[in-house]
């Protein structure tokens, strides 16, 4: 392939540094993403994804965010940093208008200011002066493309983990940008979100846009990606076609997941499965419904009609025993975050009742719950509050007890993070971030582990440390309920798998 | 009908400013009822009454501990320690300053407590505000509600590790203390991280922006807007014209 014109994007970094780090993030790294192409940049947990992504979309800006020495170099024009005051500053809303991205995190792109869907889709657009018929008819389109349509009228802070990335991807794309930048844009979407977003991405590389996937996981649509770039420590490891990394074994060394196609559904893990617990069931849901009440305002002062409060769950009954795992699918937006918040308290049912160990722990306090049920909430971020890792896993525990320093080694140790004791939770790549959460959980040990997409963010040695984890648990005595997308990894582990559909239960396939 | 968030503004500055100039305690008793009366219709009562005692309880008791213990006018003396007399005169002055203030900030307060924010900024940004201002006019009024959602996140992070609280606001505000530290640091956090968001959006550069959303303006309220504005000049200058009037 020969190309006159000059890439969409390009990169040239000799180091990357964290303001008050001495370590680079990224060294030694050259990349150019031409117009048209596809580019998917693989690597695992800490090797420096995320900071590249931000980078190149101007989003963590040089001089504030970090010393760059190197260039980076859009539509043409090339910008040289020396790491000193006289570097060139880049003005973060022009470069947006041309480079669109969607971070890791999908809620770090929304704006918060705005009160729907489709105002938040319209943000960018009003920024740069569009006007309202052009808005009207690219806020249409771009929630048709990516599955928002009914979802238009909904406070963006009331969306699902899912619903949420497709927002983060629609808020992207809608100003068609000559390039756009995404960072794990699979996590969490169901099985109709990620065929949206493969369409989506085919159409916009065939618009001539150029498009990079950071990911952990080389996807089966991330065969068709023109080039892979493999980072590793900071740095491409390998570049190449996927056939060529493929063949080179490239993936492994880096600790990305590898997905095989799918070929058939696999058996569950153990289908016969009886428990070895007597007693009864560890967990137990009795026809629990569930609404979101509405936020609304009541009496005149009302601004503007939403929608009336969807029923979330309909009437939901449920047992799962000791050393049982328990794997539940189902669209996103289905109520499977919701479901899971049942069962530690912190939601309450509107009808029906939880019986944990064959108590009802309905209009118990979520904290009296705890004691029984850990539950990993779907965006680490929001399960993490502390100021170091150590302080994070001993939360809650009892306080200056010998027996609580050996649950915190414990439970460090099982995920992995011992040597991360002091670090800053914020600080730690989404990965690492997940374990810790895990870690907070374990460490009071529950007999019931309520897991809400665990595998996401997580690259290989993470999944090997989760599936240590999950087994060594339930060979215990504990009670898993996971939620999951990934139903390779839901038959490869657990003893039974339901979906819920629009808030109903239903028996997988 | 819905009342533009301009339109709402208007009055409610207007009628703080008309009773303040009019200094005439059975008007301002009469805005305090008619606001209290319109928080209740409009269900924004419970809502508005911690803010509402919070700001006005220590105002009216420095005002009565001022003007109640030591108004040198008055001659009624009802009681005396000292220097501090308790005179009728003196509790007089102090109800109508009271009252007076009351009824500003009560109309102040109900305004922000029933608009609709997003109608407001809306409004600002198709009146070619600038754009830093209307940023900041957004993340101002947008900051409470940002830091209740944050503050209920981090709750229920720390309920989900087993921190007891009780439901109900006293059970709440007594398990503040576990909440304060990293409230204050996440929200630090996510503001660099917001910024950064906003900013390549286009938030906060220069040039023309339209709004998505759309607030009717009819001409009906334009003209009110400007009537009540005239009213409140007028008032102004009635109380510079004639100073003693009402007091
Ligand atoms: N706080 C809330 N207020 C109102 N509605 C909500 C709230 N949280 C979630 N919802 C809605 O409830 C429904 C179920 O949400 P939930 O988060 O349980 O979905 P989910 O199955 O976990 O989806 P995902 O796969 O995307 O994580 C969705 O339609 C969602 O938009
Ligand atoms: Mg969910």
């Amino acid at each position: 392939m020969s190309r006159s014109s000059p890439p969409g994007l390009a990169a040239g970094i000799e180091e990357f540094v964290f303001p008050g780090e001495q370590e680079p993030v990224l060294a030694g790294l050259e990349v150019s993403f031409a117009a048209g192409s596809l580019t998917a940049v693989l690597g695992g947990s800490g090797s420096g994804k995320s900071t590249l992504g931000r980078l190149l979309a101007g989003w963590l800006l040089p001089g504030d965010g970090g010393t760059l020495t190197g260039f980076l170099e859009l539509a043409g024009t090339r910008l040289r940093f020396a790491g000193t005051t006289a570097d060139p500053r880049i003005d973060p809303g022009s470069w947006g208008r041309q480079v669109g991205f969607v971070p890791q995190d999908p809620a770090a792109a929304v704006s918060t200011v705005r009160a729907t869907v489709a105002e938040e889709l319209a943000f960018g657009l009003e920024n740069a002066g569009v006007d309202r018929e052009s808005m009207v008819s690219a806020v249409r389109h771009t929630a048709a493309l990516t599955g928002l349509t009914r979802l238009l009228y909904r406070d963006p802070a009331t969306l699902s983990g899912g619903q949420l990335r497709r927002l983060a991807i629609g808020c992207a794309v809608i100003s068609r940008p000559a390039v756009l930048i995404m960072d794990e844009p699979f996590a969490s979407l169901d099985t109709d979100g990620a065929e949206d977003l493969a369409a989506l991405v085919r159409n916009v590389v065939r618009d001539g846009a150029a498009v990079v996937i950071l990911s952990q996981r080389a996807d089966v649509f991330l065969h068709n990606a023109d080039t892979w770039l493999v980072l590793a420590g900071g740095t491409v490891a390998a570049a190449g076609s996927p056939t060529e990394i493929v063949a080179a074994g490239a993936l492994e060394m880096a600790g990305v997941v590898r997905t095989r196609p799918h070929t058939g559904l696999r058996p569950l893990a153990d289908a016969g499965y009886s428990s070895a617990f007597a007693g009864p069931p560890a967990l137990e849901l009795r026809d629990v419904s569930f609404t979101y009440r509405a936020a609304q305002r009541r009496g005149w002062f009302r601004a503007q009609p939403g929608p009336p409060a969807d029923i979330v769950l309909h009437g939901l009954s449920l047992a799962v025993s000791a050393g049982e795992i328990l794997a539940v699918a189902g669209p996103n937006g289905a109520g499977k975050s919701t479901l899971l918040r049942h069962l530690n308290g912190l939601l309450q049912p509107t009808a029906g009742s939880v019986l944990v160990k064959g108590r009802n722990i309905g209009g118990q306090p979520a904290g009296r719950v705890a004691a029984e049920v850990g539950l990993l909430f779907q965006q680490p971020r929001d399960q993490l509050f502390e100021r170091t890792v150590e302080r994070e896993v001993r939360f809650g525990l009892e306080r200056r007890q010998p027996a609580a320093d050996q649950a915190v080694q414990q439970a460090l140790a099982a995920v992995g993070l011992e040597h991360l004791a002091g670090r800053h939770p914020a600080e730690l790549p989404a990965s690492q971030q997940r374990l810790l959460a895990l870690a907070t959980v374990l460490a009071r040990r529950p007999s019931v582990l309520a897991l809400d997409e665990p595998t996401v963010a997580l690259d290989g040695y993470g999944l090997a440390a989760l599936d240590r984890v999950v087994r060594s648990t339930t060979a215990e005595g504990a009670a898993v309920v996971l939620v999951t997308h990934d139903l390779d990894y839901a038959r490869s582990i657990a003893h039974r798998l339901v979906r819920l559909d629009a808030g109903r239960l239903l028996p997988a396939d | 009908m819905r009342l533009h968030p301009l339109t709402s503004l208007a009055a409610a500055g207007s009628t703080a400013v008309i009773t303040t100039a009019a200094a005439s305690w059975p008007l301002s008793v009469t805005v305090i009822a008619v606001a209290a009366g319109l928080s209740v219709a409009g269900g924004v009562a419970r809502r508005m009454l911690p803010a509402v005692a919070v700001i006005l309880v220590p105002l009216v008791l420095s005002l009565l501990a001022m003007h109640g213990l030591f108004f040198p006018e008055g001659t009624t003396v009802l009681a005396q320690w000292g220097p501090a007399r308790v005179t009728v005169e003196g509790l007089h002055f102090a109800f109508e300053r009271a009252s007076q203030l009351s009824a500003a900030v009560l109309v102040l307060l109900l305004w922000s407590f029933t608009i609709s924010v997003p109608d407001l900024v809306a409004a600002l940004s198709t009146r070619g505000v600038h754009a830093r201002f209307a940023f900041v006019v957004a993340s101002t009024l947008t900051l409470l509600p940002a830091i209740s959602s944050r503050l209920g996140r981090i709750r229920q992070a720390q309920e989900a590790r087993g921190l007891v609280i009780r439901p109900g606001i006293v059970g709440r505000a007594g398990a503040f203390r576990w909440q304060a530290v990293p409230l204050v640091l996440s929200l630090v956090e996510e503001a660099g991280t917001r910024a950064a968001a906003l900013q390549a959006r286009g938030f906060g550069s220069s040039g023309p922006r339209t709004s998505y959303r759309e607030v009717p303006d009819p001409p009906a309220q334009r003209w009110v807007r400007v009537v009540l504005l005239l009213a409140a000049v007028a008032a102004i200058a009635a109380r510079l014209w004639q100073p003693t009037a009402g007091a």
